[in-house]
C-alpha cells in the first residue's frame, strides 16, 4: 500500500469515527439531558438533589479526567468498558449535565399560565410535562442544544486519549508524516466545519420547525 | 372505583363533630362551601375568615375593587393557591382536607386532584397551548387525564366548538384566533372535561370592547342550557346584574355585602358597596 492511500484511509477513518463517536454522545446528551433535567424540575426533594449531583459532577469536572476514570479506574472495580462504551456514554454524560441545566431553564422559563391551566384541567404532573410544558420548552431550547452540541463534536478529539483514533489524531499522524502541517490541519478544521454544518445545524433547523407549530402566524393549512 | 371512593369519602357523614358549624351557612346542602376560609402571604392577610356557600347551579358573581381577593377566592377553589384556615368543600367532599384516622389533614395531591376534577377554570388571559389548534387544545385533556378515545376525544372537542361558535376554527393554532375566539375555545377546553363548577376570572378583561359581547353569550347560553354552578369575578356590572342568582361584594378580603343583582345594584345597603357602584358606574 502506498502512503498517500494509506493517510488517505487514515483520515477517512479517523472522520467517520468522529461521526460515529458524535452521533452516539449527542443521542446519550440529549436522552439523559431531558431526563435529568426534567428529574431536577421534580416535585421530590430527593429526586431534586440526585440530579443537582449528576449536574455537578458532570458540568463541574474536566471531560478528560471522567473519560480516564470510566477507562483506567472503572477497571479495578471489576468494570471494564470498552473505549468506544466509554467515548460515547462518557462525553454524552458530560454534556448532558450542561444539557440538564439548559432543560430545566426552558421548562421554567414557559409561561405560568400553562401550567396554571393544566392544573385546572386536572393533568397529572407526568401528562403536564410530557404534553404541554415540554414541547414548548424544547423550542426553547433548541438554541442552546445547538451550541451544546456544536461543542460535543469538537470534544470529540478528547477520545483519542482512550486510544482511540479518530479525526484529530489522525491529521496529526498524517501531518507528522508528511511534513505537511498546513494542509492536513486544514483538511481537520474545515471538516470538524462541515459536520457541524451540515449535521448539527440541520437537526437543530429541522427540530425548531418540528416545534414552532403554533408560535409563528403562518396560513392555515 | 371512582364512584365507591366518593362513597366512602362522603365526608358529611364523617364529619368530625370537632368542626364548628358556622351559623353564618345555610343549612340547606351547598355545592361550594368556603368554611372559614382564610389565606394570607406572610403577614398580609388576603382573605379573612371566608364563608360562603353556593348552590348547586348557583350564578354568584363577584364584584370589587382590585386587590380585594376576587382572583384568590378563585384561585384557592381551583387549588391553585394553598389556603391558611377554614376547609373547602366541593360536592359534600372537602377538596382542601382528607379524613384520616378520624381527623382532617391537608388533602394530598391525589386527593384534590380526584375533588377538583368537579372544577373548571377560565382565565382573563386565556392560557391556550399555543403548540395546539384549537381542537387539540379540547382533546388534550379528555384523552390524557380522562382515558377517552382519540374519536370520543374529537367528536366530544368539535362539538363544543361548534357551541361556541367557532366550528369552522377546529385548525386554527390559538396565534391565528382573535381574543375573543381564543377565550371561546378556553370556555370549550374547560367544558369537555365535563365540570359541574366553572370558575371565571375576568374572561373579558383582557379583550377589545367589541369583543366582550360574544364571549359573554357563550357564558349565557352555558347558564341556560347546562347545569353548570358558576363563579365569576367580573367588572361587567351589566352583565352580573342581568345574569346571576347572586352578587357578592368584596372589600377588604370580606364579603362586605351580598344578595340578588336586584337588591345588590338597586338598594345597597353598605357604604363601601355605594362608593364601589358609583365609581364604576362614573367610570362608565
Ligand atoms: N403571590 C402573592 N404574594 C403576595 N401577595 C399576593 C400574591 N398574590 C396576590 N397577592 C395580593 O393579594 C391581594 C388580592 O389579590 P387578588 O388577585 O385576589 O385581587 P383581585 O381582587 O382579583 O384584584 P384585581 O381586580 O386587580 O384582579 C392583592 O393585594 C395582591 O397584591
Ligand atoms: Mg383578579
Amino acid at each position: 500500500m502506498n502512503s498517500s492511500t494509506f493517510i488517505a484511509t487514515a483520515l477517512a477513518d479517523g472522520l467517520l469515527t468522529t461521526l460515529v463517536i458524535t452521533l452516539g454522545a449527542s443521542a446519550v446528551a440529549i436522552i439523559l439531558g431531558i431526563t435529568i433535567g426534567y428529574i431536577r424540575v421534580s416535585s421530590f426533594w430527593a429526586f431534586r438533589c440526585l440530579a443537582i449531583i449528576y449536574i455537578e459532577f458532570f458540568r463541574g469536572t474536566s471531560l478528560l479526567v471522567q473519560l480516564y476514570l470510566w477507562f483506567f479506574v472503572l477497571p479495578f472495580f471489576g468494570v471494564t468498558l470498552s473505549p468506544w462504551t466509554v467515548g460515547i456514554l462518557g462525553i454524552g454524560m458530560n454534556v448532558s449535565g450542561y444539557g440538564a441545566e439548559v432543560v430545566r431553564a426552558a421548562i421554567q422559563s414557559v409561561d405560568r399560565g400553562q401550567y396554571e391551566a393544566s392544573v385546572a384541567l386536572n393533568f397529572s404532573r407526568f401528562a403536564m410535562m410530557r404534553r404541554i410544558l415540554l414541547p414548548q420548552a424544547i423550542r426553547a431550547m433548541l438554541p442552546a442544544w445547538g451550541n451544546l452540541l456544536v461543542d460535543l463534536l469538537k470534544a470529540t478529539s478528547l477520545v483519542f486519549f482512550i486510544t482511540i483514533p479518530e479525526l484529530t489524531s489522525a491529521s496529526k499522524q498524517a501531518a507528522d508524516t508528511t511534513g505537511n502541517y498546513l494542509l492536513f490541519f486544514a483538511v481537520a478544521l474545515f471538516s470538524y466545519y462541515l459536520i457541524a454544518r451540515l449535521l448539527v445545524t440541520p437537526f437543530v433547523r429541522l427540530s425548531e420547525r418540528r416545534f414552532s407549530r403554533g408560535f409563528v402566524r403562518e396560513a392555515v393549512a | 372505583m371512582s364512584d365507591s371512593i366518593s362513597r366512602i369519602g362522603n365526608v358529611m357523614a364523617l364529619k368530625p363533630s370537632n368542626l364548628p358549624v358556622n351559623p353564618e351557612l345555610s343549612p340547606a346542602k351547598p355545592f361550594v362551601r368556603f368554611e372559614n376560609v382564610s389565606k394570607r402571604y406572610g403577614t398580609y392577610t388576603v382573605l379573612d375568615n371566608l364563608n360562603l356557600d353556593i348552590a348547586r347551579n348557583e350564578k354568584v358573581s363577584i364584584i370589587g375593587p382590585s386587590g380585594s381577593g376576587k382572583t384568590t377566592v378563585l384561585r384557592m377553589l381551583m387549588t391553585l393557591e394553598r389556603i391558611n384556615d377554614g376547609i373547602i368543600w366541593v360536592d359534600d367532599e372537602p377538596l382542601t382536607h382528607m379524613q384520616k384516622n378520624g381527623k382532617m389533614v391537608p388533602a394530598t395531591n391525589a386527593h384534590m386532584r380526584r375533588v377538583r376534577g368537579k372544577i373548571g377554570m377560565v382565565f382573563q388571559h386565556f392560557n391556550l397551548f399555543p403548540h395546539m389548534t384549537a381542537l387539540q387544545n379540547c382533546m388534550e385533556a379528555p384523552i390524557s387525564v380522562l382515558g377517552l378515545s382519540k374519536q370520543e376525544a374529537e367528536a366530544r372537542a368539535a362539538e363544543l366548538l361548534d357551541m361556541v361558535g367557532l366550528g369552522d376554527k377546529k385548525k386554527h393554532y390559538p396565534i391565528q384566533l382573535s381574543g375573543g375566539q381564543k377565550q371561546r375555545v378556553a370556555i370549550a377546553r374547560a367544558l369537555a372535561m365535563r365540570p359541574k363548577v366553572m370558575l371565571f376570572d375576568e374572561v373579558t378583561s383582557a379583550l377589545d370592547p367589541e369583543l366582550v359581547g360574544e364571549v359573554l353569550n357563550v357564558i349565557r347560553k352555558l347558564g341556560a342550557e347546562h347545569d353548570l354552578t358558576m363563579l365569576m369575578v367580573t367588572h361587567q356590572m351589566g352583565f352580573a346584574k342581568e345574569f346571576s342568582d347572586r352578587v357578592c361584594f368584596f372589600y377588604g378580603g370580606k364579603i362586605t355585602e351580598q344578595g340578588p343583582p336586584d337588591q345588590l345594584f338597586g338598594n345597597p345597603q353598605n357604604e363601601r358597596t355605594r362608593q364601589f357602584l358609583s365609581a364604576v358606574l362614573e367610570a362608565g
